[in-house]
C-alpha cells in the first residue's frame, strides 16, 4: 500500500498501486466519471442559480455588526482614543480598542512567520488602514456611523514606503516593538554555493545581468474577507464561519490566541469566492468580531470593503530583483546569479512554509540544467500592509520563474540565439531525472523540450518570425514581438518534516465513507475556493473506487467533520490531499477485497479489482465478479466474521517529495509605436501537470490564471505616495483585467506523470500565473529588441511601453500617420 | 501638497477686502461644502451644533455684530467642510487656530486640521492684501501647505488638485462678489468696522 512510508531521514520510497495506478494514455474515466473525463463541475449547479452560501449570506438571529476604524496615517503614535461619540450613536452596542482586547488577552496575534501584529493598534499605526478599533453596532450602517464618530488623536510620524529607503541609516524605525532592533531590517537569507557560482562568473564567456522589480500585487479576490463569529455560552463554544483557505490550521491559532480548546471551536469555510493566497493569514478582523461575539454573547459578522481588502489584507511578490546569467559563447547557461530586495511591510507576515523564509524562491534555476547557483535576499519593513502571501503561486515561484525566464531572453539577445533555441540547448534532459538542483530541489519528472515544441507549433512559431522580421523592414507602424517562458513549478508542500505552517507539518488527508446503500461521503482537510474540489476529489475516488461520480458527495472546509488537513493554496490539494484521496480510497479497497471474497466464496488472495470496469473478480474467472455497490451493502448487511461491519477509511499523507509541474507558453504580441498599446495576437498555453483528472477544470484553471498572468503582466500594481497613502488601494486605481483585455487563449498538454504520486498528478492551478508574466513581458521586449530594449518593468501600460519605445526612436508621432493636403500651390500652410 | 495664488480685485481697496474676509460668515458663504465656522469653546460639540441660519453679511449686517464676529488671533476655530472627490464625499470636522493677524500689513495665517471618515487634513494656510499696483483695488495673495491622508488622498494628485483648485477658484471667485457688493456701500461702514477690531 501506498500509505506504508517507512519514516526516517532518508527519503521515503513511494509504493505504486498494485496496478500501477492510472495509465496517463488509457485511463479515461471508464465511463463512470473517473480520471480524465470532463464531468461537469458539481458546484456549478448552485453557483449559477445564485445558491451559493458566502460570508455574506449568513444571517444569524440576534447578529450584529462590526466595522472597523482604519488609520489614514501610515506611521503614526495614537495618542489618545475617544469612543464617547461613536457610544452615542442609536445602534452602537460596542466600542472595541486594544485596551479592551488587552483584557481578554486578544490584543495581539501571530503572524505566520512568527512575526507579532497587533489585532488593534496598541501604541503606533505602521501601515495607512491599519486597524485601530472596531465599532459593534445592531445594524451595518450604524456600525459604520459609529466608526465615524471615533475620534483619534494621533501623533503623526515620518513613514517609509519603500524597502530601499528603509534600508538607509536615517530611516525612521517602524519595528520600536521589537526588542533590540534598532532599524528596519528584516531579515537575510542564502542559498546554493557562492564561491563556485562567483569562479564561473569570473571566467564565462558571456555574462548578463538585469534589475527587474516584480511589483506588488494584491490577490484581489472578488468576494473580500469577512467572517460571522458565534460564541455559544451555553456551550462554551466558539462558531467562527470565515473566509478561509485554511480552516483547520486557523483553528488551532484561533485557539492559540483566544485561549479556548480547540475542542471548543469550530471554524466553517463555506462558498468562498476566490482566496488566490489571500485567505490564508489570519486577520484583525476574524479576531475581533470572535471577541466581540465572545464578550457580547451574539453573533457578529464582519465584511470588509474592497478597499479595505486591497489596504490592509496580504499583498503578494514586491520583490526587486537583479539576476545574472554566465554562459559559454555558444548559449550554454553555467551558472544563476541573483540578489534580492523584498518589502515584507510592516510585519513579517509571509505565508510561507516557516522554514522557507524566501518561499520557494530557490527554484530560480528553473527548467535549465546549470552548474552552479546562488541567491542571497535581503528582506525590510515598511509602513506597508504585511504581506507576501502566494498569489496563485507556490510561494515566491512566480518571482522565481519571472526571474529566471526574463534572463533567459536577455542572455538570447546578448548572444543573439533565438529564445527558443536557447532554451532547448539548456533544458534539463528527461532521462536526467530525478534531478537535483544547484539549489537542493529533487525535480521528480518533465520533458521540457516536448511541451516546447508543441507550443511551438501550436503558435506558428517561425511564421510569426517571419512577419516580425518583415515588419521591422517595412518600418511598420505596429511592431511584432514573440515571447517564450518554459517554466517549472514547484508545488505540494509538504513533506511535513521541511514544511510545516507554525509548527504543523503539511500534510493532508481524506476521510471516505461509503453507505449501505452504496454511495460515498467523502471529506477532505483542504477547502476550495472555485477549484472544483467536489468533482476534482469525487474523480479520484471513483477512479480508485469503481464508483460512479455521481455517487460521491465531497465536503470541505468544516472543522467539525472533516479530517485534519493544512489547506488549499500553494497548488497543494490534488499533490496532497488528492494522494489522500486516492490512498484512502486504497485503503476502502484493500477491505472490499475481504468483503468481495466473502460474497464470493474464494480466498482474499485471489480477489483482482479491474480498474476499467470497476469490478472486483476472482482471479482468473472474471465472470465471477462484485460491483463496489453490492460490496457496500454487504459491509453492512453481511459482513465478513474476520472485518468490522462498515466500510470506511481516513488517511493522512505526507507526500514524500513535491510535484514539479511544467509547460511552455508562446505570446505573441503587436505593438503600436504611436500608442504604445499592446495586442496579444496569440497566446499559447502548452502545461503539464502530470496525469489529468479533470481536462475541463483544468482548462479553466489555466484560462483564469493566464487572465491574472495579463493582470500582472499590464496593469495591475498597489502604488503608494510618499506619505504612505495607498494610491493604488481600490478598483478604480487597482486595474484587473476584464473581458475586454483578454485575448482567445489556445490550450494543450503534455503528459509526464510524477512518479511518486499515487495517481501520477502534479497540480495546475498555478502554473498560468506562474508562466505568463515572463513570457508576456519578453513578447514586449522582443518586439523593440533589435533596437537594443533588454528590459521594460511591469505594469507594461502604454505610457511606458510608448517611453521605452520612444527611448530607442521607435515611437511614432501620430501626427505624422496623417497627411493634409492644401491642393498643388506647393504653399506651405500658415501657422494658424 | 502646496497650492498658492493670487487674485485682483479692481475695485475694492485692501481695507474693505480685510473687513470681508475676517467676516467668519461671509468666508462661510463663499466656502462650498462649508457648513459653519464658529468660535470654539470648551463646551463645543460637532455633534450637537446648529449654525444660525439666515445671518446677514455685509454690506446688510450690523457693523457691530460683524466686527464683534470678526477673525481673532489666537482664537480657535470649529469647521465643519464636506468635500467632494469623485465618489468621496467626507465631511471633515475641522478645527482652525488664526495664528496671525496684521491689522496694518492685512496679512492672517492660520493652522489647522481636519478629521474625516477615513481622511484627515492638516494645513498652514495664510493670505496677504496688497494693494493694487495700479488704482485702488487690491492684490490678494493666499498660500496654503496641506498634509493629506487616507481616503481622499489615495485619489491621487492628479484627482485632488482640480479639486482643492476648483474649491479655492470658487471661493474667490464668490469673494469678490460679496466684496463688490460691499464696494457699494459707503466705505465709513467698513472704517467703522476696521477701528471696532
Amino acid at each position: 500500500m501506498s500509505s506504508d512510508f517507512t519514516d526516517g531521514d532518508e527519503p521515503r520510497e513511494f509504493v505504486h498501486d498494485d496496478d500501477g495506478g492510472p495509465d496517463p494514455e488509457t485511463h479515461c474515466g471508464h465511463g463512470r466519471g473517473g480520471m480524465g473525463e470532463e464531468v461537469r463541475r458539481k458546484e456549478d449547479k448552485r453557483f449559477i442559480t445564485g445558491r451559493g452560501n458566502y460570508i455574506d449570506d449568513i444571517k444569524k438571529p440576534n447578529m450584529l455588526f462590526c466595522d472597523i476604524v482604519r488609520s489614514p496615517h501610515a506611521h503614526a503614535r495614537i495618542k489618545n482614543i475617544d469612543k464617547s461619540r461613536a457610544l452615542d450613536v442609536d445602534g452602537v452596542v460596542a466600542v472595541l480598542t486594544a485596551e479592551d482586547l488587552l483584557e481578554h488577552d486578544l490584543a495581539t496575534m501571530p503572524t505566520l512567520m512568527s512575526d507579532t501584529q497587533d489585532v488593534l493598534v496598541r501604541d503606533k499605526v505602521k501601515f495607512q488602514s491599519q486597524e485601530v478599533a472596531a465599532v459593534i453596532a445592531e445594524d451595518r450602517y450604524a456600525a459604520r456611523d459609529g466608526a465615524d464618530k471615533v475620534v483619534v488623536d494621533y501623533e503623526v510620524l515620518d513613514p517609509v514606503v519603500t524597502a530601499e529607503e528603509a534600508l538607509k541609516d536615517d530611516a525612521p524605525v517602524i519595528r520600536d516593538d521589537i526588542e533590540g532592533q534598532t532599524d528596519n531590517h528584516c531579515l537575510d537569507w542564502e542559498t546554493g554555493d557562492k564561491e563556485a557560482t562567483d569562479a564561473i562568473f569570473e571566467e564565462a564567456d558571456v555574462t548578463v545581468s538585469e534589475q527587474m522589480l516584480y511589483q506588488r500585487l494584491h490577490p484581489a479576490p472578488i468576494e473580500t474577507c469577512g467572517s460571522v463569529a458565534d460564541f455559544d455560552p451555553g456551550k462554551d463554544k466558539l462558531t467562527v464561519h470565515m473566509t478561509s483557505q485554511a480552516p483547520h490550521i486557523h483553528r488551532t491559532l484561533f485557539s492559540q490566541v483566544s485561549g479556548i480548546p480547540e475542542h471548543k471551536i469550530r471554524i466553517v469555510s463555506p462558498d468562498v469566492g476566490g482566496g488566490f493566497g489571500n485567505k490564508v493569514p489570519i486577520y484583525p478582523g476574524y479576531v475581533v468580531s470572535a471577541a466581540a461575539s465572545y464578550v457580547l454573547e451574539r453573533p457578529v459578522k464582519w465584511i470588509e470593503e474592497r478597499s479595505e481588502n486591497i489596504q490592509s489584507t496580504g499583498f503578494a511578490r514586491d520583490y526587486d530583483m537583479t539576476g545574472e546569467l554566465a554562459a559559454t559563447e555558444d548559449g550554454r547557461i553555467q551558472a544563476v546569479r541573483t540578489d534580492v530586495l523584498a518589502d515584507h511591510g510592516a510585519y513579517n507576515a509571509v505565508a510561507q512554509p516557516s522554514k522557507f523564509p524566501a518561499g520557494f524562491f530557490k527554484i530560480f534555476t528553473g527548467s535549465y540544467d546549470v552548474d552552479a547557483a546562488y541567491g542571497s535576499l535581503t528582506a525590510a519593513y515598511t509602513n506597508s500592509a504585511p504581506g507576501g502571501v502566494a498569489y496563485r503561486c507556490s510561494f515566491r515561484v512566480t518571482e522565481a520563474v519571472y526571474l529566471i525566464e526574463r534572463m533567459v531572453k536577455v542572455l538570447a539577445d546578448e548572444l543573439d540565439m533565438d529564445p527558443a533555441e536557447i532554451r532547448r540547448k539548456n533544458f534539463i534532459q528527461p532521462d536526467q531525472f530525478p534531478y537535483e538542483t544547484p539549489t537542493g530541489w529533487n525535480y521528480d519528472s518533465g520533458d521540457y523540450e516536448a511541451a516546447l515544441d508543441k507550443a511551438l507549433e501550436m503558435a506558428d512559431y517561425e511564421h510569426y518570425r517571419e512577419e516580425q522580421q518583415r515588419r521591422i523592414e517595412n518600418d511598420a507602424d505596429k511592431l511584432i514581438g514573440i515571447g517564450i517562458s518554459s517554466f517549472t513549478e514547484v508545488v505540494g508542500a509538504g513533506p511535513g518534516k521541511t514544511c510545516d505552517i507554525a509548527g504543523v507539518e503539511m500534510f493532508d488527508s481524506c476521510d471516505i465513507r461509503v453507505h449501505p446503500t452504496g454511495n460515498a461521503t467523502v471529506r477532505v482537510g483542504v477547502q476550495t475556493q472555485g477549484q472544483g474540489h467536489e468533482t476534482t476529489f469525487a474523480q479520484i475516488v471513483a477512479e480508485e473506487l469503481g464508483m460512479d461520480v455521481d455517487n460521491i458527495t465531497v465536503e470541505h472546509g468544516d472543522t467539525d467533520t472533516d479530517p485534519y488537513g493544512l489547506g488549499t493554496y500553494g497548488s497543494r490539494s490534488t499533490p496532497v490531499a488528492g494522494a489522500a484521496a486516492a490512498v484512502a480510497a486504497r485503503k476502502v479497497r484493500d477491505k472490499a477485497k475481504s468483503i468481495a471474497a466473502n460474497e464470493l466464496e474464494a480466498a482474499e488472495a485471489d480477489i483482482e479489482w479491474d480498474r476499467q470496469s470497476g469490478e472486483f473478480h476472482v482471479a482468473g474467472a472474471p465472470d465471477r465478479s462484485i460491483t463496489i455497490t453490492d460490496i457496500a451493502a454487504s459491509a453492512y448487511m453481511n459482513h465478513p466474521a474476520s472485518e468490522e461491519p462498515g466500510l470506511e477509511a481516513v488517511d493522512y499523507y505526507d507526500p514524500p517529495e513535491m510535484t514539479y509541474p511544467f509547460g511552455s507558453y508562446i505570446v505573441v504580441v503587436e505593438v503600436d509605436r504611436e500608442t504604445g498599446e499592446v495586442d496579444f495576437e496569440k497566446f499559447v498555453a502548452v502545461d503539464d501537470c502530470g496525469n489529468r483528472i479533470n481536462p475541463m477544470i483544468i482548462e479553466g484553471q489555466i484560462h483564469g490564471g493566464l487572465a491574472q498572468g495579463i493582470g500582472s503582466a499590464m496593469m495591475e500594481h498597489v502604488t503608494f505616495d510618499d506619505n504612505g497613502n495607498v494610491t493604488g488601494g481600490d478598483f478604480m486605481n487597482y486595474l484587473l483585467p476584464t473581458a475586454k483585455e483578454i485575448p482567445n487563449f489556445e490550450t494543450g498538454h503534455t503528459v509526464t506523470p510524477s512518479p511518486h504520486h499515487p495517481i501520477g498528478a502534479k497540480g495546475v492551478g498555478e502554473s498560468p500565473l506562474v508562466g505568463s508574466p515572463p513570457a508576456i513581458v519578453n513578447a514586449v521586449v522582443d518586439a523593440m529588441a533589435h533596437e537594443g530594449i533588454s528590459h521594460i518593468e511591469m505594469p507594461m501600460t502604454p505610457d511606458r511601453v510608448w517611453e521605452t519605445l520612444d527611448s530607442v526612436g521607435l515611437s511614432r508621432d501620430p501626427s505624422d500617420s496623417f497627411e493634409i493636403e492644401f491642393g498643388d500651390t506647393g504653399a506651405e500652410p500658415a501657422d494658424d | 501638497m502646496e497650492f498658492s495664488g493670487e487674485f485682483d480685485l479692481a475695485d475694492v481697496p485692501p481695507e474693505k477686502a480685510w473687513v470681508v474676509l475676517s467676516d467668519p460668515y461671509a468666508v462661510r458663504n463663499s466656502l462650498k461644502g462649508c457648513r459653519y465656522i464658529t468660535p470654539k469653546d470648551e463646551d463645543f460639540s460637532f455633534d450637537t451644533y446648529e449654525p444660525e441660519e439666515d445671518v446677514e453679511t455685509l454690506p446688510d449686517a450690523d457693523p457691530d455684530d460683524v466686527a464683534a464676529r470678526a477673525f481673532q488671533e489666537g482664537t480657535e476655530y470649529a469647521a465643519l467642510m464636506q468635500v467632494g472627490v469623485g465618489s468621496v464625499k467626507p465631511k471633515f470636522e475641522t478645527t482652525v487656530t488664526i495664528d496671525e493677524r496684521d491689522e496694518e500689513e492685512f496679512i492672517m495665517t492660520a493652522t489647522g486640521s481636519g478629521n474625516a471618515s477615513s481622511s484627515s487634513f492638516s494645513m498652514n494656510s495664510g493670505m496677504h492684501i496688497h494693494p493694487s499696483e495700479d488704482g485702488d483695488g487690491s492684490r490678494i495673495e493666499w498660500w496654503t501647505e496641506a498634509d493629506v491622508s487616507g481616503r481622499i488622498a489615495q485619489l491621487g494628485s492628479r484627482v485632488m488638485n482640480p479639486v482643492a483648485n476648483k474649491i479655492v477658484g470658487n471661493f474667490f471667485k464668490d469673494i469678490e462678489k460679496q466684496m463688490s457688493d460691499v464696494e457699494a456701500t459707503d466705505s465709513s461702514v467698513t472704517d467703522r468696522i476696521r477701528s471696532l477690531l
